[in-house]
């Protein structure tokens, strides 16, 4: 992986392996995009470097709904003629983007940052849990509607939440079953999703 | 680069990319495979949502004749397990199932018996007591891979043993007579209900209710005996119910 001149733990080496990280990135492909770079223009390179950097220090979480967002509240969440009594609970930000895609729901959203995966070693400590049930808790929520993928684990993430959410008096919905089983909602289209949205059952 | 099929359950899935992942899988053919699948992830592909974890699919796959992973090209979903999507102990039970048989297996080393006591379990569990389906199924792991725990003599001196003061070593691999309970190695105490237990489950009568509190004795004595023999503990371990 090395280019003969540059030491291992040199600048370059380092942004190789920093770039084979990234998912689909394998070393031929984070040498030639390194090299690429190196070729590059300063501004050009710059400017890739500030937005990376920003993604990190300026997106925070919304306090409310977990979803990535320049300020404190998202724009979901600030929206006042969002209906707050229904929360529709996914699994990752581009997830809440294909329903919102797919229109018609006008309730507010709950991103977990993912699933549980106990064979992953993630577990409810490592997803926005506690702040969901902390914003059913707060009141004036009806209707929890589990939007996770699904697949073997978004179901039984869905599983473990409706056991949590149940207790607190709260209605919990599966989106209906038009999903193909295995599937993930940010592949699925438009029609889907709203249909599956529309059909939600208790669970 | 010929082309091969085989019937396989998914055990552990991991994104690779935009739209691939690579699946661990178990066969019957050929035990456990691992194979990178282009295009695992979008909706509409030759996989038809085949490589969800816990399932049984029908695999196309070409093999990689210098190391590497195999090429995975198609998944058809031919058979799930719906309790396992309505119950959660259940599904961590299936996760623990999915573990052993991932960590516990070698590639090209298969295993058809223990192919085919995975499925039972996975279509069992649910029904009835999840904790007593799993103790079936280690037992029979063990069994197949040749680490079955003695308990019909004494594990040191191959004595008989007599109704009291039983005492299991996982380290000695099996029941240990009260004379030769001295010595290193954690023992734990072993009730006689305890020992019948043991027996039924790696018989044929398997399925005759266990009491609870035999149960939860024999969890602690397995989860003893593949901690020590996986010299760590399953993650999933701390997930299963008595
Ligand atoms: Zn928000
Ligand atoms: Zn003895």
């Amino acid at each position: 992986m090395n280019t003969p001149r540059e030491q291992p733990g040199g600048v370059i080496s380092r942004l190789m392996a920093e770039l084979a990280k990234l998912p689909g990135i394998g070393p031929k492909s984070a040498e030639r995009l390194t090299h690429h770079l190196l070729a590059a223009r300063r501004e050009e390179v710059l400017v890739l470097a500030d937005a990376l950097r920003a993604l990190k220090e300026q997106i925070r979480r919304c306090e409310l709904c977990c979803a990535p967002t320049e300020h404190v509240r998202c724009e979901l969440c600030a929206d006042t003629r969002r209906d707050p009594s229904i929360i529709c609970v996914v699994e990752q930000p581009r997830d809440l983007t294909a329903l919102q895609r797919a229109g018609g729901y006008r309730g507010r959203y709950h991103v977990l940052h993912g699933c549980l995966s106990p064979l992953d070693g993630i577990g409810p400590e490592h997803l926005t849990i506690d702040a969901l049930l902390d914003r059913v808790r707060a009141g004036g929520v009806q209707e929890v509607i589990m939007a996770t993928n699904p697949t073997t684990e978004g179901d039984g993430t869905a599983l473990y939440l409706s056991s949590l959410l149940s207790p607190l008096g709260v209605r919990v919905t599966r989106l209906a079953r038009g999903l193909p089983s295995g599937s993930v909602l940010e592949f699925a289209n438009n029609q889907m999703l709203a249909d599956a949205l529309e059909g939600r059952r208790s669970f | 680069m010929a082309t091969e099929k085989v019937k396989a359950l998914v055990l552990r899935t991991t994104d690779w990319s935009e739209t691939s992942r690579i699946a661990t899988l178990f066969s019957r053919e050929r035990g456990k495979l691992r194979g990178l699948a282009k295009g695992g992830r979008r909706l509409k592909s030759s996989f038809d949502n085949g490589l969800d974890l816990l399932t049984l699919c029908d695999m196309v796959l070409i093999r990689k004749t210098t190391g590497g992973l195999d090429l995975l090209t198609e998944a058809v979903v031919v058979r799930r397990f719906p309790r396992l999507h309505r119950e959660l102990s259940a599904l961590y039970a299936g996760y623990y199932v999915a573990e052993l048989l991932a960590d516990w297996t070698e590639e090209l080393d298969p295993h058809p018996a223990l192919f085919d006591e995975a499925l039972e379990a996975l279509e069992d569990l649910g029904d009835g007591s999840v904790g007593q389906r799993v103790l079936r199924f280690e037992t029979r792991l063990l069994a197949e891979l040749g680490y079955a725990p003695v308990i019909d003599w004494c594990s040191s001196c191959e004595g008989p043993l007599s109704a009291q003061a039983l005492a299991f070593c996982a380290e000695a691999g099996g029941v240990l007579c009260p004379r030769c309970q001295a010595g290193p190695g954690e023992r734990r105490r072993l009730s006689t209900e305890a020992l019948g237990g043991m027996r039924a489950l790696a018989s044929e009568k398997w399925r005759e209710p266990l009491a609870d509190r035999v149960r939860a004795e024999l969890r602690g004595v397995m989860g003893g005996i593949i901690t020590h023999i996986r010299g760590k503990p399953p993650k999933l371990l701390p997930y299963l119910g008595g």
